[in-house]
């Protein structure tokens, strides 16, 4: 697991000096705690700051191929032992143990093709100064980030976060206000869209090949297919063995292993597993709550107890959600509209603080089994045209453990669920969720209003570019497309996956996200699924042969943090107020200064009880953070300032003065 | 007590303008205004506008009573009210 970037000119031309370099890896070195390294070509510069999971002693990046071509690359393919050695019986001899020399000699041997074949999650930069040509490639379900700018001249400046982009000094960041507008409707940006203008980032599973100065190819080599020619619903031996199997190679590591456990069924069934598959006592680790509303303590011990693992809890505070989010804004580069990735971030410090770096999660389960409330609405909301009394008891019991909030709840916020949008908008599952965040626009600029321009622009252009076989599909495989398109890379496996785990140089990763499961998943008959209210059918089913039944059986809980008291209780920091200020706002130029002085009132005088607020509070306030420090402070980037533990320089001593 | 009508008219007015017209601070609510169709009040809002009618008057609002004929303006909204109460 790394941090890559790199600068690469249309020609030689002048070299890539290697400040510059220095000054990206720098940017990146959180993901990257152990070392970095560096090399340069004709016109051309790499680095890549490592976290060292196999292979400690060798497996350092940039890495070099005999004819001079350069990989850089973050991340893991699990399955490099057996890849290998089919490599090794075609003649194929090797320097190191580590996976990125099997992916640089697949690549090389077989091209593209080769990516079918490795089961993992990376994003990687080849480069080949033959033909000029850079290929950058991003996992199927974009676990690992990678961004990119090309630059008027031609130049394509990339990393694994945008920040490192803006170190090389090529770059200067500016908010995209569609990006952030998609962000304050979908929780995340859309790829290729982030928050800035002029960044770029690959989507998941896409190939991005850049030759002499400009795109010659951009696609998609992987697509998340939800409507298989094959209906044969697959047996539950065979998801047994499937999930087994991408645990145990998600345990593939020179380093100890652990396991986030929430207390719910996902983590709790791969925890599990993971014990079943492992020879040491593994080690748990839970985020609880001070606030009894959003606690799971309760369950996540039982789970710990039940599976006999070595358990750590983690509680947070509301003061610390408070302190912590400015570091979070700086990880995450984009606003948030909710303040879940901050007890994130601060579990994966105290799990880097107890030894272990790589850690295993439930992550991608709701979106292939349909656990999320989302899927059960698409349920009702079909129920409702036939018996909307029936549906109405129903979607009463599944806002359950939202307790007294939901007891307030009457027959408005069920014909708000049930009646969300029309069955012929392909966009019906998601609006209620879309139209809940929208709230947040209210408090837009007029500048940044009239950038966007009228209308729903984010759903609308989600809904112009909906794949043909996506609009003709199922609603419940167009809900779950929908979830793994625009939700779980750009923000789970973003905002609340990738960034709050590698700023403190702990992997992630994701045993339901194998494709092989997925596969299964996308074969299985919907009710096995979501039966009524009954979600992740055959998962529970599995989960009843290695867990007590009431974890098994246990109903989803969404994971939640506290959104306005951090900020406005007793111990809210000062630069919550500093932030806010009318000064601030102006400055920033992003929101309306009246219509958030109002909002305010109402925080400070502890009448924000809607999600509606809470959430344009969270998206407010992380702008301001964000705004201030990516866009109108001036940073002045540290360049890295320890040995390069790989050293690859074929630039011409002539470019060299050029660039000078 | 059952309230009169002109506190409920002055209730919900202040109500919809600590939780809406702040977002809308050159707007001058009249009465009879359409709060839906001015944008004054999204579908959430909506939602959260017939909860509190619901819970401050402990009137039963019924599915078919949620409409903007009965909750889209402030005069709508004491009109229902009224009914209601008989």
């Amino acid at each position: 697991m790394c941090g890559i970037a790199g600068i690469v000119r249309p020609d030689c031309g002048p070299a890539v000096p290697e400040q510059q370099l220095l000054r990206m890896a720098g940017a990146i070195r959180h993901r990257g705690p152990d070392g970095f390294g560096l090399a340069r070509t004709p016109g051309a510069g790499f680095v890549s700051t490592r976290l060292s999971i196999f292979d400690l002693p060798g497996g350092w990046q940039p890495f070099e191929t005999g004819e001079g071509s350069i990989l850089i690359y973050n991340g893991e393919v699990y399955n490099h032992p057996e890849l290998r050695a089919e490599l090794e019986a075609r003649g194929e001899s090797f320097e190191t143990s580590c996976d990125t020399e099997v992916v640089l000699r697949l690549l090389q041997r077989h091209g593209l093709s080769c990516l079918d074949r490795l089961n993992g999650q990376f994003a990687l930069a080849y480069w080949e100064p033959g033909p000029r040509r850079l290929t950058m490639v991003r996992d199927r379900f974009g676990v690992r980030p990678l961004y990119f700018s090309l630059l008027s001249d031609g130049t394509i400046v990339l990393a694994s976060e945008a920040k490192a982009i803006f170190a090389s000094g090529l770059v200067h960041p500016e908010p995209d206000p569609i990006g952030l507008d998609q962000i304050f409707t979908l929780w995340g940006p859309r790829p290729p869209r982030t928050a800035f203008r002029g960044v770029s980032q690959l989507g998941p599973g896409e190939v991005v090949i850049w030759e002499r100065g400009r795109v010659v190819a951009q696609h998609r080599w992987w697509t998340p297919d939800l409507d298989p020619i094959d209906t044969t619903s697959p047996s539950p031996e065979e998801l047994d063995s499937l999930l087994r199997d991408s645990v145990r190679l998600r345990l593939r590591a020179d380093v100890p292993v652990g396991t986030y456990l929430s207390g719910g069924l996902d983590s709790s069934l791969i925890t599990a597993l993971a014990q079943q598959e492992t020879d040491h006592r593994l080690r748990t680790f839970s985020l609880a709550f001070s606030e009894s509303s959003y606690d799971e303590r309760a369950h996540q011990e039982e789970v710990a107890e039940a599976i006999g693992s070595e358990h750590h809890t983690l509680e947070i505070t509301s003061q610390q959600i408070a302190e912590a989010l400015p570091e979070v804004i700086w990880h995450t580069e984009s606003p948030l509209v909710r303040t879940a990735p901050v007890p994130m971030y601060l579990l994966a410090r105290e799990v880097r603080a107890s030894g272990i770096t790589v850690i295993a999660t439930g992550e991608g389960a709701d979106e292939l089994f349909w656990g999320y409330d989302l899927f059960k609405e698409v349920v009702l909301r079909e129920l409702s045209a036939t018996d909307p009394v029936q549906a109405a008891e129903l979607l009463d019991q599944l806002y359950g453990y939202l307790g007294p909030e939901a007891a307030r709840r009457g027959p408005a916020w069920r014909r708000f669920i049930l009646e969300t949008g029309t069955s012929d908008d392909p966009l019906s599952s998601h609006l209620t969720r879309a139209r809940s965040t929208a709230a947040i626009k209210a408090f837009y600029s007029p500048q940044i209003s009239a950038e966007i321009g009228d209308g729903d622009r984010a759903l609308d252009e989600l809904r112009a570019g909906l794949p043909s076989k996506v609009a003709q599909m199922g609603s419940m495989q167009r809900a779950a497309w929908l979830e793994l398109t625009t939700l779980l890379e750009p923000y789970l496996l973003s905002a609340q996956g990738d960034r709050v785990a590698m700023a403190s140089g702990v992997e992630g990763r994701f045993p339901f996200l194998d494709h092989r499961v997925f596969g299964y998943a996308a074969r299985l008959a919907p009710e096995m699924k979501l039966d009524q209210l009954e979600e992740k059918v055959a998962l529970r089913r599995l989960a009843s042969r290695v867990l007590p039944a009431g974890i098994a059986g246990r109903g989803k809980q969404p994971y939640r943090a506290p959104a306005v008291k951090p900020f406005f209780g007793p111990d809210a920091p000062e630069w919550v107020a500093a932030q806010l200020s009318d000064e601030r706002l102006v400055d920033a130029g992003i929101w309306d200064p009246a219509r958030v002085s109002g909002l305010l009132r109402r925080c400070r005088s502890g009448r924000v009880t809607s999600l509606r607020e809470e959430m344009s509070l969270i998206a407010v306030l992380s702008t301001q953070v964000w705004q201030q420090a990516f866009v109108s402070e001036s940073r002045s980037w540290q360049a890295e300032a320890t040995t390069p533990k790989v050293r690859i320089d074929r630039e011409l001593p002539s470019a060299e003065a050029a660039s000078t | 007590m059952i309230p009169q009508e002109t506190t409920v008219r002055a209730e919900m007015r202040a109500f919809i303008e600590d939780n809406f017209l702040y977002m809308h601070p050159d707007v001058e609510l009249a009465d009879d205004e359409d709060l839906l169709t001015r944008g004054l009040v999204d579908s959430l809002g909506f939602v959260e506008l017939v909860e509190e009618v619901q819970g401050r008057y402990a009137v039963e609002v019924q599915d078919v009573e949620i409409t903007e004929q009965n909750f889209g303006s402030i005069d709508a909204i004491v009109a229902y009210v009224e009914r209601k109460r008989g």
